[in-house]
């Protein structure tokens, strides 16, 4: 008992882990979309909970609120609107199945082997207190206030794109 | 004043740019007023300066512009240099061509590009003085091409026909291959002496060519040139059809200043000339050559200002005759009262064709004697010059060159005075048929045109008054005895000092043989050209044809050429070789793209799975090797 | 074996499923979802480099792709309902005639 405590940090990220990827390959081969989009938000979940994990709360919260909560919500929505029954999309899978399982076997061991075996980097760590909040956000304004407004800009170019599409779309059938 | 030189040389540069700028919009009065105006105040300039070099007893003087390059140790400077012969050269250029602008304003009256002309005739000024008065060869080269430019503008005034318009660029084209000799004579100078002003360069030759340097290499070389810009054989084909412009023009251009530029400068590089006996025995040569054989053609020509154009290279032709034995003070002598009274002349034929409303055929005039009477008394003064008859001022300068030709102990031969002597009277000969057929025989003028001919306005008899009144007394000038400090004149070969005298009688008896002969002839009725084609037609017609030296150039030059840049350089080397190659990759893209752009399914997971292997390879590829 | 090897493992793994499921599902939306999954491993690598290095950099570079992924799926997603209302199907090959 004492065993789990003491190793329970790291049990609960084994856990999350292995529920992130089970539902990751889920998606892989579940037919229905919208069971899909509720494997990836499990798969976003647990991330988040080793995110917490991790010490880094505020990007945990983020993971929730914005990809959960907000990305997901919209997938959800979107695949709602559509027709649950439609058959157009009775094959599951493309062509290339084969190849492209191919391509991704070579792809997971060649970044697994290099994860194992090279990258002397990685070997441990300082749990630092770079996490906290205030340092992130005075870094974050100090250093990348460029890339901060940028991303700004960025939605708005977004929103205005989103907003054109729709309007080509009015102008075509009106 | 510090500037003179500079000022002369800038003012008709003035007046280009006014009337090239503004000309249109000003006015012919005020056209003319500038046109005219910088031209004489050039003169004036000019004038002072000869007074100028006279009080310091002909110590030439320097005026630097401006250094246009430094390259290495040798700096190029353009600098004017005015010494006893480029004040020679300047006042005939500024003074003729001061007349010849007054001569215009009449002549060119009604002209719609009355104000284009003048700024190119002024631009043909600026040019011909940086030309005289420049002291480095390559100063005057910047002038030999600029006078070469305003007389391709000149000659091709009236482009609007495209015979004068491919008569501009007959003369531009033939200048050019004078022009890659004078180039090459001046690349080798400047090796030879390291330097290209001339008076440097006369003094570095005055003890001979510098080692491993031909003398006479660097004079044919530059003669090449001067056979170009003054007409000699074989570059001479341009002149004749130069014609065409305007004649002021022709008078200016084509026969006082522009093609004397070769005797100029040969006499100006008379130091080197000196040093080469070969060069000058070939331009004494080409020059007697080219003086007979423009006198036979100009006997058959029919054309007014043909003629003239002919005994123009004649002329140029005695004079490099002189060049060629060494008498230069002799040749810029008879430069000098040529430029008076073939001006005059062509002036006077330009006053002729003014009158008919633009004949120019000589076999359609006659009679004309009263009806212009101004004309013809200074055409008949100018004529009696050039033929020879003294005192007037053809005379004493044609007297001396041939005296020099026999007698000059640097060249001088008994062939080469024979030939010009020959020369001299068909030069009679075929000026009192001119004068003849023009003036005095019966009219063969049609009756319309007839009735409208008119003596030339004020400002035309003006200017041929005063040129043939210098054409009268220019002679009495000692040019020759005026530039010995400078040119002094050949030798004389022992055993002929005797001779002069006779010689001097004979070339009277030449001068007044050939117009009496011509007397003879024309008295019958007859016009001499045709008697002569009655007699000889072979001859004839080889002589009337000009030797058919255009013709031997289109078959043996021209269609080579153009063969070989047919066939060679377009339909083989252009269109085969490098269209071909070129082609021939753009059909390689073009069929490879056809190939490639099968990839292109518009099947989105094939271009992520390309994406994917990609990435996936590349990842091996670098573990394996980085 | 550290923490981090299995955090990039799994990072790796998610990153990986993500492509291949872009190359093999044929339904737009599922398409779309697997670009999500891979931008997740790519955050979570960073996290994790950040934590190693204990460095905020990497946190930075997460929240830009939270941006990043939001403006994406705006944009995406009204294309993708276009799409399905011209042709009333989401099956990708009904669409390889948009190469033009």
């Amino acid at each position: 008992m004492e065993w789990l405590l003491e190793h329970l940090d790291r049990l609960l990220l084994y856990v999350f882990g292995a529920g992130a990827l089970v539902s990751a390959l889920l998606m892989l081969v579940l037919r229905q979309p919208m069971r899909v989009a509720l494997a990836l938000i499990s798969a976003m979940v647990f991330l988040g909970g080793i995110y917490g994990l991790l010490g880094v709360h505020f990007i945990a919260a983020f993971q929730v609120l914005i990809y959960v909560g907000a990305i997901m919500v919209f997938m959800v929505y979107v695949i709602m609107m559509l027709d649950p029954r439609d058959p157009s999309c009775a094959e599951r899978f493309s062509v290339l199945v084969l190849p492209a399982v191919v391509a991704f076997v070579l792809l997971v061991g060649v970044l697994g082997y290099v994860v194992w075996a090279g990258a002397p980097a990685l070997a441990g760590g300082a749990y630092g207190s770079v996490y906290e909040l205030r340092q992130f956000a005075a870094s974050f304004l100090k250093e990348y206030w460029l890339h901060f407004e940028l991303t700004s800009v960025l939605l708005v170019v977004a929103v205005v794109a989103a907003v054109a599409v729709i309007q080509v779309h009015r102008g075509r059938h009106d | 004043m510090s500037h003179l030189l500079v000022w002369i040389v800038l003012l008709p540069l003035a007046g280009f740019l006014f009337n090239g700028l503004a000309g249109d919009r000003l006015g012919a009065r005020a056209v003319s007023l500038v046109g005219c105006g910088l031209p004489i105040g050039s003169f004036t300039l000019t004038v002072a300066g000869a007074i100028a070099l006279a009080a310091a007893g002909g110590e030439p003087r320097v005026e630097t512009a401006f250094t246009w390059a430094t390259v290495g140790d040798h700096s190029f400077e353009v600098a004017f240099y005015l010494d006893r012969l480029s004040v020679v050269m300047a006042l005939v250029v500024t003074g003729v061509g001061s007349l010849i602008h007054v001569y215009s304003t009449g002549y060119m009256r009604d002209d719609p590009g009355y104000a284009r002309y003048f700024a190119y005739l002024n631009l043909f000024l600026f040019f011909m003085l940086v030309l005289v008065l420049g002291r480095s060869l390559l100063v005057l080269f910047v002038g030999w091409e600029g006078v070469g430019l305003a007389s391709y503008l000149l000659i091709g005034f009236w482009f609007q026909d495209p015979e004068k318009a491919r008569a501009g660029k007959k003369a531009f084209i033939t200048n050019r291959v004078g022009d890659a000799g004078f180039l090459l004579g001046m690349f080798v100078l400047f090796q030879a002496a390291g330097t290209l002003e001339m008076d440097r360069v006369n003094a570095v030759f005055s003890t001979g060519a510098p080692a491993g340097f031909s003398a006479s290499l660097i004079g044919v070389l530059l003669f090449v040139g001067a056979t170009g810009k003054s007409a000699q054989i074989p570059l001479h084909v341009w002149l004749p059809d130069a014609m065409a412009g305007p004649t002021p023009v022709s008078a200016l251009i084509h026969a006082a200043t522009m093609v004397t530029a070769g005797v100029y400068m040969v006499a100006r590089l008379s130091g080197i000339y000196g040093q080469a006996p070969e060069a000058s025995a070939v331009i004494a040569a080409v020059g007697v050559l080219t003086a007979l054989f423009a006198a036979t053609v100009a006997l058959t020509q029919n054309d007014i200002k043909k003629v003239l154009a002919y005994s123009t290279i004649s002329q140029l032709g005695l004079m490099f005759l002189a060049l060629g034995v060494g008498a230069y003070g002799v040749a810029v002598f008879h430069l000098y009262t040529h430029a008076f009274f073939k001006a005059c002349l062509f002036l006077g034929a330009g006053s002729v064709i003014h009158a008919l409303g633009g004949e120019q055929d000589i076999r359609r005039m006659g009679g004309l004697a009263r009806r212009v009477p101004t004309t013809f008394a200074t055409f008949a003064v100018a004529a009696a010059a050039i033929a020879g008859i003294p005192p007037l001022a053809g005379f004493f300068s044609k007297d001396e060159i041939l005296w020099f030709a026999l007698a000059s102990r640097s060249g001088g031969a008994l062939w080469l005075w024979a030939l010009a002597a020959l020369t001299a009277f068909l030069t009679a000969f075929y000026m009192a048929r001119l004068l003849w057929l023009t003036f005095l025989a019966p009219s063969r003028v049609d009756a319309e045109t007839a009735r409208h001919v008119h003596e030339s306005p004020r400002s035309m008899t003006g200017v041929l008054i005063a040129l043939a009144a210098l054409s009268a007394v220019g002679g009495f000038v000692g040019v020759p005895h005026l530039l010995e400090p400078l040119l002094p004149l050949p030798e004389v070969r022992p055993g002929l000092d005797a001779l002069e005298t006779p010689l001097v009688l004979l070339s009277v008896l030449l001068a007044v043989g050939g117009v009496g002969a011509a007397a003879y002839v024309l008295a019958a009725g007859e016009d001499p050209a045709e008697v002569f084609r009655r007699r000889f037609p072979g001859l004839h017609r080889l002589v009337a044809g000009k030797y058919f030296v255009d013709e031997a150039y289109e078959r043996w030059v021209t269609r080579p050429l153009y063969w070989v840049s047919d066939r060679v350089f377009l339909r083989f080397s252009d269109r085969r070789v490098l269209d071909g190659s070129l082609h021939a990759l753009a059909a390689l893209a073009e069929r490879s793209a056809a190939r490639l752009s099968r990839a292109q399914t518009g099947n989105l997971q094939l271009y992520a799975f390309l994406v994917l292997a990609g990435i996936a390879a590349g990842l091996l590829w670098s573990l394996r090797h980085v | 074996m550290t923490d981090a090897q299995v955090l990039l493992t799994l990072a790796v793994a998610l990153f990986a499923i993500g492509f291949l499921g872009v190359v093999v599902r044929r339904h737009i939306l599922i398409m779309l979802m697997c670009m999500e999954l891979m931008l997740n491993g790519v955050n979570l690598s960073l996290v994790t480099f950040a934590h190693e290095q204990g460095s905020p950099l990497g946190a930075v570079l997460v929240f830009l792709i939270f941006v990043v992924a939001a403006a994406e799926i705006a944009i995406a997603i009204p294309i993708a309902l276009l799409l399905v209302r011209r042709k009333r199907t989401v099956d990708l090959y009904a669409y390889t005639d948009l190469k033009g």
